[in-house]
Parts: structure tokens; sequence; C-alpha cells
């Protein structure tokens, strides 16, 4: 074997060949959708860049050379630059702030000579590398607060940024790394509570704050009486004072006082009273979990009415609206058009499509941001359910192949960002797709290889081929592996 | 301590998480294309869309096949606001040509703006020149429809023909299912009258909106052209008649006696029909209907005009067939009628007089005498069962009642039952308390079409045909049967020779009407003068001619145009000379007509309730 026949082995040596091939595949895809989808026939020149597939044609292969780089690259500087990329990553996220361009309100981009950057999507290789490079720390457990803290301030000084930036969508992108948290162990009990405040969060502007109030009342002494099993006879005694106390606490009021405040009043002071007792009990008994469910508690009632300002705050009107009009609280016409007309767009395909180039709500354009945020649409009608499905099942797949690699990392640091990126691909999968087709509301969050922008591909490359070099190295490392 | 990802569990629930969200994506997908079908209509709504070819409306031809409307071909200026160029168009150019106004524009392209891929509609009404104009400019993105209008050569009869115009929510309402917001629709007279003889029948198309061509529409229905319609009308004589009737209030129908055909239907004042097509419709239609003198109203069909002296001939025939008059019954009059203190006055003549002097002259006396004579017959048991014998009769005349002709509109005037009279007259009512029907006065009300209908039956000793607007529709070999049906009144036929023995007499020996005698043409003919409590008397007139095998009649109402002699003779003389003889042999007469002042009191100033 010669020298130069060892060096183009070694480019592919260890490679995971069915995670390259799908990638492949998926980037060509999304070629010939982003084709279907801007393809003009009365176009006098359709060789010119002017054409967004050319421009996509020529990103791919920008992206094919970067990724060549990339495993040519050896993949320990992925470890060493970590916490550099990073910093590196929120230089240029803080750079939008100052120099940034705004395209549909979020200030989230940065012109260079005619091509559009989104910071954000190169930072999320930064961030998923440092969370990596921290999480493979020695001393580093997910059971030392002060390990949580540290991790949280790196995940929060991204999403403080990109709320800043008004792009909340690719900032929510890193909630999504609870995926990888509970893949590395993190405790069930972070994970319930972080999902329950998720969860009232978007409840608080479907029911009214008493009704929540209500519901949480009755959840929080539910889950204090679980914790009673141990003596049922406490539990029923605890629930009956309960009662009773606020029942007299309100007749007091309004019969001795007079002054008229409403029941649930009574029954939160009388809760929040009791309080002290369940924290005693658990004291005495050393229940942890019943800390937590008293703390979520607290955060929760202290949510309750500051929901509706971060939803008016933090939130932009159209923002709002979409949400509103996801939870069917408002009528937007405008978000409820493109929901439906994507809905009708991919509802029409049928069993096979209509056949490439030939989707008629694509072609005459009723379907909005048919190439970018909605090229799921191009796919559902023209190759129906069929090619939906293939595409779906390609996504799994790969994301599956993922976290396969990561499952097979003999280090922490390569586990913890194959599953970063698995856990933001899914993400972007489920709220891309989810969209589409009415499920999740709208978000400009594109679909990974296939959704029209260079700088989108580009990235999404980069971090893949990343997660294929730490894993082809793992591999060559292993005995039984065999050199092609 | 916990190793991490040694835990069999924290690596399962992950791929199930995968699975489960790609389970739902997949589940949801199938959900859309294969099981809910509603997306594929959806879709094709939104690009494929029905459109209506509208047919060519049928002509209307008069009776010696001249057109009275045509079809004419005008253009609809459409925008596709994608195709407009991207550097603006030239407005001002295209303001000049549409004739619309800035803002109007403005708005049509705002509105092109909404729907930036579909045709949109900036201007109505374009002529072939306005069109050409705009070719010439060549923008992209604006194009024109061709679409038919009606068109009037003759500008004549505006009430007669009626108009053509946008149906309205209301008439959507109560018409059949045929019509569509935006359609067009037939509005009054013939237009609205054959209706669906002239509209064919729309067409209907699937068309790929975003298609340039229309090789790619789906013919679903091909449109089917309106019938041409020949009506009865002789548009020169009603031209001539409209001529003569400018500047007066009032009405002219003339009637071909043998048939039922309507030659002459001229209500006056009237407008012309041509102002109502087009862009400045609306401004007229409302010019029209704020005007005090109400040209839209069809007074020869709607209006209820006291007939006057003329309905003497209903009354002297029901005398005659009851047998309480002779055509030898003689009555003096000095001066009017005088029955304790009721006086009916009387113009001078000589006293007494028999019947057809009676109708010659138009003795109010003598008809005094004679419809108490009808209503004291002592055959009957009481004035009232008497006075329902009466209506009978004059029902069967066509008095207060439709004639059913196919003029959609037509008016019923009015003719007092005894209900009416019990009501007014506490039940104590006599002949003399409805004296004034005897000389058609009181509250008698007729429309000209009836005065011309019952000159007609005259004319035909005893019966008619119920007037009629068409002669024949394309297509098919007869009208309906109840054109074809002598109508029969009850009175028979061997009395009318001395009315019309009356009425000759005083066309040409010695009674009122001698200016409507036509050297060689025997013209017979009653006058009326209808007092009226708004000021001078309505002139009107009755007439056919000749006398025997009669081929025209006529009845002319001008509403305060003084005695039936002043006004309402010349005009009626001058139609029929025009029609019987083709010429005017007395244009002074013509001139007489038409420098005729009449002076028209302040009810035609009454403002029209908003």
């Amino acid at each position: 074997m010669t020298a130069r026949e060892r060096n183009s082995v070694r480019l592919f040596a260890g490679v995971d060949r069915v995670a390259v091939i799908l990638y492949v595949v998926l980037t060509l895809v999304g070629f010939a959708s982003i084709f279907s989808a801007s393809w003009n026939e009365t176009s006098d020149s359709p060789l010119s860049l002017s054409h967004n597939y050319m421009k996509q044609a020529m990103w791919l292969g920008i992206s094919w050379v970067a990724a060549l780089v990339i495993l040519l690259l050896d993949s320990s500087v992925w470890h060493k630059f970590s916490y550099f990329i990073y910093g590196f990553g929120i230089l240029a996220l803080l750079s939008t702030l100052a120099i940034g361009t705004t395209v549909n309100g979020a200030k989230a981009w940065i012109s260079l000579g005619g091509f559009r950057i989104q910071p954000m999507e190169f930072a999320k290789i930064a961030i998923a590398l440092a969370t990596a490079r921290m999480m493979s720390e020695y001393s580093f457990s997910l059971d030392k607060p002060k390990d949580l803290l540290r991790l949280g301030a790196l995940l929060l000084l991204p999403l403080g940024i990109a709320v800043l930036q008004n792009d909340l969508g690719s900032g929510l992108v890193l909630g999504s790394f609870l995926f990888m948290l509970y893949r590395e162990g993190l405790n069930n009990w972070l994970c319930v509570p972080v999902l329950f405040i998720a969860m009232l969060f978007i409840l608080s502007f479907v029911f009214t704050p008493v009704t929540l109030l209500v519901a949480l009342i009755v959840v929080f002494t539910l889950s204090a009486v679980m914790m009673m099993r141990e003596s049922w006879q406490l539990a029923i005694k605890y629930v009956a004072t309960l009662f009773a106390v606020s029942i007299m606490l309100h007749l007091l009021l309004n019969l001795v006082v007079e002054s008229g405040t409403s029941y649930y009043v009574s029954l939160l002071t009388t809760t929040i009273l009791s309080l002290v007792a369940v924290i005693v009990y658990a004291f005495r008994k050393s229940l942890r979990a019943l800390y937590i469910i008293v703390l979520l508690f607290f955060v929760s009632i202290m949510i309750l009415p500051t929901s509706d300002l971060m939803f008016n705050k933090v939130l932009k009107e159209h923002q709002q609206k979409r949400i509103q009009s996801f939870l069917g609280l408002v009528s937007d016409p405008r978000a409820d058009y493109n929901v439906n007309q994507s809905k009708i767009a991919i509802g029409s395909g049928g069993v096979f499509g209509k056949g490439y180039l030939q989707g008629s709500q694509i072609r005459y354009g009723f379907v909005p941001e048919r190439h970018t945020d909605f090229i799921f649409c191009t796919i559902g009608e023209e190759f129906g359910f069929v090619g939906s499905l293939a595409l779906l099942l390609l996504l799994a797949a790969f994301i599956l192949r993922l976290m396969r690699m990561g499952d097979r990392q003999q280090e922490t640091f390569g586990r913890v960002y194959c599953y970063c990126i698995a856990s933001i691909l899914l993400f972007h999968v489920l709220i891309n797709i989810g969209m589409t087709i009415g499920l999740m509301p709208v978000m400009g969050i594109p679909l990974p290889f296939i959704s029209y922008g260079g700088s989108s591909l580009f990235a999404f490359t980069i971090m893949v081929f990343i997660a294929f070099s730490l894993d082809a190295s793992t591999r060559r490392e292993l005995p039984t592996y065999r050199y092609i | 301590m916990k190793e991490y990802g040694y835990n069999r569990w924290r690596s399962i629930i992950p791929r199930l998480l995968v699975f489960g969200i790609f389970g739902i994506l997949i589940l949801r997908v199938a959900y859309l294309q294969l099981i809910d079908g509603r997306y594929d209509s959806l879709a094709n709504d939104n690009y494929l869309r029905y459109v209506v070819k509208y047919p060519p409306r049928g002509e209307v031809f008069d009776r010696n096949g001249e057109y009275l409307v045509q079809s004419k071909i005008c253009y609809d200026l459409m925008a596709v606001w994608r195709d407009l160029p991207k550097g603006g168009i030239d407005t001002l150019r295209l303001l000049e040509i549409t004739a619309l106004s800035p803002k109007r524009l403005e708005k049509a392209l705002a509105d092109a703006r909404m729907s930036p891929r579909q045709g949109r509609l900036i201007a109505k009404y374009l002529s072939a020149e306005e069109k050409l104009q705009l070719d010439e400019l060549n923008i992209t993105g604006l194009y024109t429809v061709p679409r038919t209008v009606r068109q009037y050569p003759r500008k004549i009869g505006g009430n007669l023909l009626g108009s053509v115009g946008e149906i309205t929510a209301d008439m959507l309402q109560r018409s059949s299912d045929y019509y569509a917001i935006g359609d067009y629709i037939g509005i009054d007279g013939i237009e609205s009258a054959y209706e669906e003889e002239l509209r064919g029948e729309k067409g209907l198309v699937l068309h790929d909106i975003y298609a340039r061509d229309e090789s790619s529409d789906e013919i679903i229905n091909h449109p089917k052209p309106g019938k041409s319609i020949v009506c009865t009308i002789d548009a020169r004589l009603q031209a001539f008649a409209e001529e003569l009737m400018r500047g007066k209030v009032g009405a002219v129908v003339a009637i071909e006696p043998t048939t039922g055909e309507i030659l002459v239907m001229a209500s006056s004042p009237t407008f012309d029909p041509d102002e109502l097509v087009g862009r400045e419709r609306g401004n007229n239609y409302m010019r029209n209907l704020n005007n005090p003198r109400q040209p839209l109203f069809n007074r020869s069909v709607k209006s209820k005009y006291p007939p006057g002296s003329t309905f003497k001939l209903v009354n002297g025939l029901i005398g005659l067939q009851e047998g309480v008059l002779k055509p030898q019954y003689r009555y003096s009059c000095h001066n009017g009628y005088d029955y304790g203190k009721i006086h009916v006055g009387c113009h001078e003549h000589s006293s007494p007089l028999n019947l057809d002097y009676a109708i010659a002259t138009s003795c109010n006396a003598y008809f005094c005498y004679v419809f108490r004579n009808i209503l004291e017959n002592k055959e009957y048991e009481s004035i009232k069962d008497a006075y329902d014998v009466w209506c009978d009769y004059v029902d069967s005349f066509g008095f207060g009642r439709k004639l059913e002709s196919d003029f959609l509109g037509e008016g019923r005037g009015y003719v007092p039952d005894r209900a009416f009279y019990d009501k007014r007259y506490h039940k104590s009512w006599n002949a003399l308390t409805t004296l004034s029907l005897s000389i058609g006065q009181g509250e008698l009300g007729c429309t000209p079409l009836q005065l011309a209908n019952l000159a007609a039956t005259i004319a035909n000793r005893g019966y008619y045909y119920i007037p009629h607007i068409v002669r024949s529709i394309e297509g098919q070999d007869s009208l309906d049967a109840r054109f074809y049906r002598k109508n029969y009144t009850k009175v028979e036929p061997q009395h009318f020779e001395t009315i019309v023995q009356g009425m000759w007499r005083g066309v040409n020996v010695d009674g009122t009407c001698q200016g409507a005698k036509l050297e060689g043409w025997d013209v017979c003919g009653k006058t009326g003068t209808a007092q009226n409590p708004r000021g001078e008397d309505h002139s009107t007139f009755v007439s056919f001619a000749p006398r025997n095998n009669p081929r025209i009649a006529i009845a002319v109402y001008v509403e305060h145009g003084g005695f039936g002699a002043s006004m309402a003779v010349p005009i009626a003389t001058l139609v029929e000379e025009m029609y019987l003889t083709d010429t005017i042999t007395r244009p002074w007469l013509v001139d007489y007509v038409k420098q005729k002042q009449i002076n028209y009191y302040n009810a035609y100033d009454r403002k029209r309730k908003k």
C-alpha cells in the first residue's frame, strides 16, 4: 500500500457509510424539491445564479467540499477548540445585534456580499461542542447543582441573545437539549418540572388563571397525598383539614368581615399555609420528592401571573398571533392561510402525488415560503404519501443513526455531541414538518438538508460531519475495525 | 457513582421518543393524504374556476323587421397585478382612455393587488376604439374581455323596451336558480317580460386561471344564444307618437283590433333607452328616478286615469244589452242633469237627443239617465244587485283588472265594487250617489291600454284579443294560446252598431271630435275630458278606423290637456293617418300639437320620498 493509497483510504476510513449515503440522499432530495419549488419554465437563462436552485447547487458543492475537509481534519481538534469555537459563536451572535439584518421580524442575519448568513445556524455547532466538552469533564455530574448551573449558563447565554434577536424559534432549539440530557442521566425530577412548567406556560393562554390555579392546587394536593402513601389516614386528614380550614376561612372572611373575597383566595391561602406543615413532614421523613413538588408549586404560582407578561413582552405581535391562532384562541387569517394552503398542498398529493414539477399548488405559488420553511409541501404534493413517508423514514433513519453513533462512542464528548445534534435535528424536523401539517405553531425553522438556504445547509453539513468524523476515529481505534 | 451511558432505559427511551414523534408525523401525513378527502377539491378551487360564458342576448325587431334592440360588443378591461410592468404603468393615458376617475382607478388597482394572480375588473363598457387604443399601449397584464351590451338604434320606447342591468340582491332572492351575482337581467318592458327567451342559456367552462390561453379549458356547457323577438310595435309609428307626446305627460296606445297586437305604446315623458347602457347607466337611472315627472313610470300600462266621457260608450252598451236603453230613446238636456241637489253639467247642444247624437256630442245628462236606468232596473231586487251586474259588464270589457297581456307590471286600473260603496256610504247609496260613474268620473281609474282595448272591442263589435307586445319568437311556431282567443264582452254584438254609429257621427258629422276626421277612412271616435282635482282637465280620446274592417284602435291620454278635442284628438288622428296612409297631410296640425303648451301643476314638483 503506497502512501498515497493510504491517504485516500484514510480519508474515508471508519466513516459510517450508511450515514453518509443518507446525508447525500437527503441533500439531493432537498435540491430536487427546491428546484421544483423555484423552477420557472419561462426563464431565459435557466443556469443563471439568480435562481434559487442554482444558488442551492453552489452551496451543495461548497458543503460537500467542507464535509471532505472536516473528514481530513483530526477529530481531536473539535475537543480542543470547542470553547474557542463557542466563544467565536457567541461573538457572531452578538454581532447580529449590532450589524444584523432583519428578516421576517428577526434581527438574526448578517449580510455578506449578497448572501445572508444566520449565525445561529453555526452557533448551534459551537453550543453542541461546548456542551459536549463541559459534560465530558472528568468531575462533571448532572447530579451536582453547581455543574447544572454551569451547563445552564452555557445554554442560556445564546438563548438570551436569540431572544434579544427576536429569533425565539432558533432559541427554542436549545430546549431540545433536554432530550440529550435525559440520555445523559438527568434526574427525572428535573425533567418533569421543566416539562411541567412548559406545559403550564402553554395552558395559561388557554385557560383562565382561576381555572389553572384550582387545577394547580388539586395537582399539588394529589401529589402531596401520593407522597404520604405510607400513611393514608394522614393523607385524608391533610385533605380534610385543608378543605375545612379553607371553608372556615372563607366564612370568616365573608360573614364576619364581609370582604366579598372569592373562595379561591381562602383555598390558596390555606394551601400555601399548609406547605409549612408539608415541608416539616418532608424533612422528618426525608422525602426529597416532596421538596421538589413544593418548589414546583411555588414556581407555578409565580409563573401564572407572569406568563401573560412574558407572552406580551418577549413575543412579538406576529408570534403571539401565530401561537394564539395555533391554540385556536384567535383567528389570524395570515397564519391560518399559510397553514391551510400548506395542508391543501400536502393533502391534495394523495397516495402517489401529482408527479415531479406537476404540483399545481407549488407551481402556482399558493404555498408561501414553499422553498424554505414549507418545502415539505413540495414533496407532499408532488410525491404524495409515498414520497412523504420515504422522506420521513430517511430523516428518522438519519437521526437514529446519529444516536447509534453516539451510543458507540468511547468518549463522553463524542456521545454528548452526537446526541446534541440528534436533538437539534429531531427538533427541527418535528417543528418544521409539524408546522406544515398543522400540528405545530408556525415558527421560522428550516427542515435540515431540505429547505432552501445556503448557510443552513452548510451549517448542518459541518454539524453532522463533525459527528461522522468523531465516529470514524472511534471506529478506527476499535480492534474489530477492518480497513477497506 | 452512576456511570453514564450504561443505563439501558436511558438509551431506549430516546429511541422510543424518536419513533413516537415520527409515528405521529407519519400518521398525520397519512390522514391528510389518504383519509381526508377535502384537500383535492380545495386544491382545485385554488386554481380552477368555473367560468360562466354569457350568451349574446336575443335581439328585438319591430313588426316591419326594423331593429329595436341590438346587441353590440363592448370590452371590459381586466388587470393581472402580477404581470403588470414593475416600473408602474402610464396611468395618465389609461385614465384618458377609460375615462375613469383617478380614485376609481386607484381602487380598482388596489383590488387587483389583493389577488395578484387573477384578472380583476378595472373598467367596464369600453368601446372598440378605446380597446384599440389600449392595445396600442401594449401593457402586459392588462387585457380586455369582450361582452355584449344593448343598443337601441331607434332610441325610442324606453319604458316599452326596458333595459338590461346587473341583477340586484332583491331580484336574486326572488328569481330562479339560473341567476348569480353579477349576472345581467332584463329590467322592465320587453326585456323583462321576455327575459327567458332573450337571455339564452349560460355556458360553463372549467378554466385554469393560470393558463394564458383557453386551450386547456374544459367546456361543460356551450352557451346558447338568446332568441330574437319580433314585437308588434311599429317603430316608425312609435317614434312619431313619442315625438307628438314630447313635452306632454300621458300615453298613446294603439292596437290592431283584428289581432290584439299593440302597434304603439308610448308613455310620456320617456327616455332614451341608450342612456341606461354603459358606464353612465347608474347616473342616468338616478337622474330619471329623481325627475319629478317620472319618466321611468310607464303610464300606458300602469297609471289609473279617470276615463271621462270615453266611458259613456261602455254605459251605453250596457244599457242597450240590459234593454233599458233603446237607440231611439230621447232624453232632454238643458245644460246638464238635475235631480234634487244633484247637478251634472253639460255643454250646449240641441235637446232632446237620441243615443247616437248623445255619443257624438258627449251629452252628460243623457248618460245620467242611462246609468239610472241600468241601476234602477226593476228586474233586480235592489240597486246594489243591479250595480253588481253593471260591474260584471265593466269587468268583461277588461276594466278594473289586468288584461293579462304579456307586458309585466300591467296595472289594474280601478272599478269600485259594491263593498267599496257600502263602506264609504255606510250601505246607504243609490244610483244618484254613484252618478259620476255614468260619465267616467268618480272613483273610476283605467290604464290607457284598457282604453285602447275598449276601442278595439268596439271596433270588433263585441270582442277583443288580449293586447300583446310580441308577434313571434325565434324558434316558436306560436305565442301563448290566450292571445288567439276572442274575448267576448257580455254585450251582444248587435248592440255595438248603434254605438259605432255615434262614434262615427262624432267624428264625421256633428260631434266633439270632428278634428279626427280623415277623408275616406271613416274614423270613429269618442272624446273624453276628465275632471281632476289637480288642475286642468285631462284630455283623452279613443278611436278606431276605418269603421268597417278596422285596422287601428287607439287611445290617447294627455294629462291636463284640456278638452278631449284640444290635445288627444289631434295626436290620435295624426297617428292614425300615419298608420293608415303613411303620410302626413296636415303638417300644421303636427306643429300645433308640438307647440301646444301645457301648464303642469305642482303635483309634479312633489319630492320623492327618500
